[in-house]
């Protein structure tokens, strides 16, 4: 009796392991997938991941996890996915700039051809906002008129990047600023929202102060006017020459092999045409949903990279805390 | 501003069926815990952190609290039927559980923790409700200066009420700073104290550290007490239900006991710091002085059981108080909460009041369910409960252990997962062996990010004129009460060992 129960035990567990091995070699994905955010737990990234890991644990069929990886505006995950040899089931949900400029400004472990592009899904709406009951109305010249005869006047910076153009600006328009750190866009809203800070950058968290009227959109840091605020200007339009358009693309190393970044793409386009999706990207976080594909993001991407390359060596690098 | 809609809608959500389901899971679950010797509250979460990974936000953090709830009420079972409270907090309630259960009323006192439990675990409840609310909505308007002060001045108050030395509080919480600036500066993107080590680029992870410290190490601890108390015996329910039963007379008798010791746990559970166990022996040693038979304290007298029980549960959801209205953490449980609520993508404090409100009363409304949900389980799984604690150490200590390593492999950390679990599961041990604060270790760990961001906003805001602090009425408030809090337990450490040395 015994014996036979140890034989089938035996025999079912070969079993079942030829099977999954089977499913391994056929079937991507066969077991619960990480999708790595690079920013930190509720700012818009992350809010917009959450919704995009729903839809694609249907599509894909496996769990997708969200694993928050802060730090150094979204470097910290890339160092880490950079690295990985799991073939595509951690994958990375984030901002171009990240691999566009990040390179280029700081010493990082990775490359922009470290990774794959399986596509791009959302095209950001960055900008920069301030709060309501200002001693500025809300308008990008009063700001900069306002900036210029206080000395002091402070703004709320997120990422290098967006610290570069910042001081871009302070230097074309002769402001002294005072540019201080947050975590994210849940770091900054509070700090515009009350006042102790007069104007800050958003990735998009502002979307959801828009309707309120809590965070006037003053500039808008895409290449063509914002979606949503179109009375904003354009960064080109204010008169500076920088080239900040955000594409959200979901990276995977470049040794990733093709049927999974195939199989992933095509969750993604189906993604993309999900009302959930689509509702918590264009409503919530008021940014177009578009599928890029894998070559055409590339491109793009390579083309954004060079112009932040020009861009340092004009301001003779990354702008130090001094 | 928030509508009586919105809060309708969460009460109806929390009372849905899986809702219910998965706090009676986590209620069923803590009392379990609870009832066996030697597990506690804080292994109990730091294990089902990771369970939680694939359930939804609300769900996760719904069955982490009625975990928390139920260990509360589960320890007294053990205390009463093994003289071996599950947890520290518990320990007062052997005072007099023991010498009941032994004169043969077991059922009689293992009711009145229950009850004691569920009211005092029910009435703070409410109190937080009524409480956080209105905190959060005033903290909403705090800016940097504001927070930097009130954090500094939460981490000495945690340094000096939690453990019994200031010195060794101070000390906990420089060892929690010093982990807790690990990784990238929020500012420049440098690494500091990485040694090299790419995992730590995004700090120190949190759930080896905590699964370290506080589950791992408790394994080591009762190993040594394994070994010293083998042949302890718990106490059976007896067949006479007639000589040993609550009547609805003797429950009015310690009802009065039971609200005063559910305000005393509320009071000291608001203050971040001083925990369940000082609590419950507050609670404990209130009652018996004012009692006309202080005597019979200790020797199986009801009250003393229902002063502490009540006081141990009251804690509890009074100390989410700081949590929810500041976003400070005042217990061990409430930090690892925090530590699951990030893991959700949630950021609990102030703005879930904003961000979160369905969120935040569906917790709320959650809460009140495992409050009725215990009771429930804790009367009609007394006889169950009751079988529990005879579960031996040797088999108990082995299951914890494997249930933690693998909770750290599942998610995925790796080797080097395996060598931080460890390394802090040392640390842990020799915190326990030389009395060192863990509420201040891990508070000030994962408080300290926090604290560096807002202290440096402050910094640059102000140009670093530190004068501004005088135009600012609430951080000058809390930086002043800082120093004199400082200085007060100084004084008060030297005043002892003068004591002690002229003794």
């Amino acid at each position: 009796m015994r014996m036979k129960l140890l034989t089938t035990a035996v025999i079912s567990a070969t079993m079942s392991l030829g099977i999954a091995g089977q499913l391994q070699a056929d079937d991507f994905p066969s077991q619960p997938l990480s999708m790595v955010v690079g920013f930190g737990a509720g700012g818009s990234t992350d809010i917009q991941a959450r919704v995009l890991a729903n839809v694609l644990e249907e599509e894909l069929g496996q769990p997708v996890n969200v694993v928050n990886q802060p730090g150094a505006g979204g470097a910290v995950a890339l160092a880490r996915l950079a690295n990985n040899r799991d073939e595509g089931y951690t994958f990375a949900f984030g901002t171009s700039s990240t691999v566009t400029f990040g390179p280029h400004a700081t010493e990082t472990s990775f490359a922009l051809d470290d990774f794959r592009y399986v596509a791009g899904i959302t095209v950001g709406q960055a900008a920069i906002v301030t709060g309501e009951d200002r001693p500025f109305s809300a308008s990008w010249e009063e700001v900069v008129e306002y900036a210029r005869e206080n000395p002091g006047t402070s703004y709320a910076t997120q990422t290098a990047l967006d610290r570069l153009v910042i001081e871009y600006i302070a230097k074309q328009e002769e402001l002294d600023l005072r540019i201080v750190p947050t975590s994210g866009g849940a770091g900054m809203a509070p700090l515009i929202l009350s006042g102790d800070v007069d104007f800050g950058y958003s990735g998009g968290t502002h979307s959801g102060y828009a309707e309120t009227g809590e965070m006037p959109v003053l500039l808008g840091l895409d290449n063509e006017r914002l979606v949503a605020f179109p009375d904003a200007p354009s960064l080109r339009e204010a008169g500076y020459d920088i080239n900040t358009g955000e594409i959200r693309v979901i990276m995977v190393p470049s040794n990733t092999p093709d049927s999974h970044v195939e199989r992933l793409a095509e969750a993604l386009e189906a993604a993309t045409q999900d009302e959930r999706f689509i509702e918590i990207t264009e409503e919530r976080i008021l940014m177009p949903v578009t599928y890029v594909p894998e070559d055409e993001v590339t491109e793009r991407l390579n083309e954004q990279s060079e112009g932040y390359r020009t861009l340092l060596e004009e301001m003779g690098g990354v702008p130090d805390d001094a | 501003m928030i509508g009586f809609d919105a809060i309708l809608n969460a009460f109806v959500a929390a009372l849905g069926f899986n809702a219910i389901m998965v706090v009676l899971g986590g209620v069923v679950l803590g009392y379990l815990v609870g009832v066996i010797p030697g597990l506690n509250r804080s292994v109990a979460i730091a294990i089902a952190i990771p369970l939680t990974f694939y359930m939804s936000a609300y769900a996760a953090i719904a069955f982490l609290i009625g975990l928390s709830k139920g260990t509360a009420a589960g320890s007294a079972v053990s205390a009463i039927l093994l003289n071996t409270p599950g947890e520290a907090s518990s320990a007062a309630t052997c005072l007099d559980g023991y010498p009941m259960a032994r004169a043969g009323k077991p059922r009689k006192a293992l009711k009145i923790g229950l009850l004691a439990s569920v009211i005092g675990d029910l009435l703070a409840t409410l109190l937080l409700i009524a409480v956080a609310i209105p905190f959060a909505a005033v903290a909403l308007k705090f800016g940097p200066y504001e927070l930097t002060a009130i954090l500094l001045f939460a981490l000495v108050f945690i340094a000096g009420m939690a453990g019994g030395s200031f010195l060794k509080g101070l000390a906990a919480g420089g060892m929690g700073i010093i982990l807790g600036t690990v990784g990238l500066d929020p500012e420049t993107g440098a690494m500091r104290l990485t040694f090299g080590f790419a995992e730590l680029m995004e700090g120190v992870p949190i759930l080896p550290l905590v699964i370290g410290t506080l589950a791992l190490s408790e394994m080591f601890v009762q190993l040594d007490h394994y070994r010293r108390n083998r042949d302890e015996k718990p106490i059976g329910l007896g067949k006479d239900r007639k000589q040993d039963d609550l009547s609805w007379q003797e429950f009015k008798t310690i009802l009065p006991t039971i609200l005063r010791g559910t305000g005393i746990g509320a009071f000291v559970g608001a203050l971040p710091g001083l925990g369940p166990s000082v609590g419950s022996f507050m609670s404990y040693g209130l009652a018996k002085r004012s009692a006309k038979d202080p005597e019979s304290f200790g020797k199986g007298n009801p009250r003393g059981i229902a002063a502490s029980e009540s006081a141990d549960n009251a804690v509890i959801p009074a100390s989410y108080i700081p949590l929810f209205g500041l976003g400070i953490p005042g217990s061990v449980s409430a930090a690892l909460l925090v530590g699951a609520f990030m893991i959700h993508g949630i950021q609990v404090g102030p703005l879930m009041l904003r961000d979160h409100p369905e969120m935040l009363f569906t917790l709320f409304s959650g809460m009140i369910v495992a409050s009725i949900l215990m009771l429930g389980v804790g009367w009609y799984g007394l006889r169950l409960f009751a079988k529990v604690t005879s579960v031996p150490s040797h088999i108990v200590i082995p299951v914890v252990i494997f249930l933690c390593l693998a909770g750290i492999q599942v998610q995925g950390y790796g080797t080097f997962g395996m060598l931080v679990v460890f390394g802090f599961a040392l640390f842990g041990y020799f915190l326990k062996k030389f009395d060192y604060s863990f509420v201040t270790f891990l508070v000030a760990f994962i408080v300290t990010p926090m604290l560096e961001m807002n202290l440096r906003q402050s910094i640059i805001l102000s140009g670093g004129e530190i004068s501004i602090l005088l135009q600012r009425p609430i951080a000058l408030t809390f930086c002043i009460a800082t120093v004199l809090m400082a200085l007060h337990l100084s004084w008060s450490g030297y005043r002892k060992r003068a004591e002690l040395r002229a003794a």
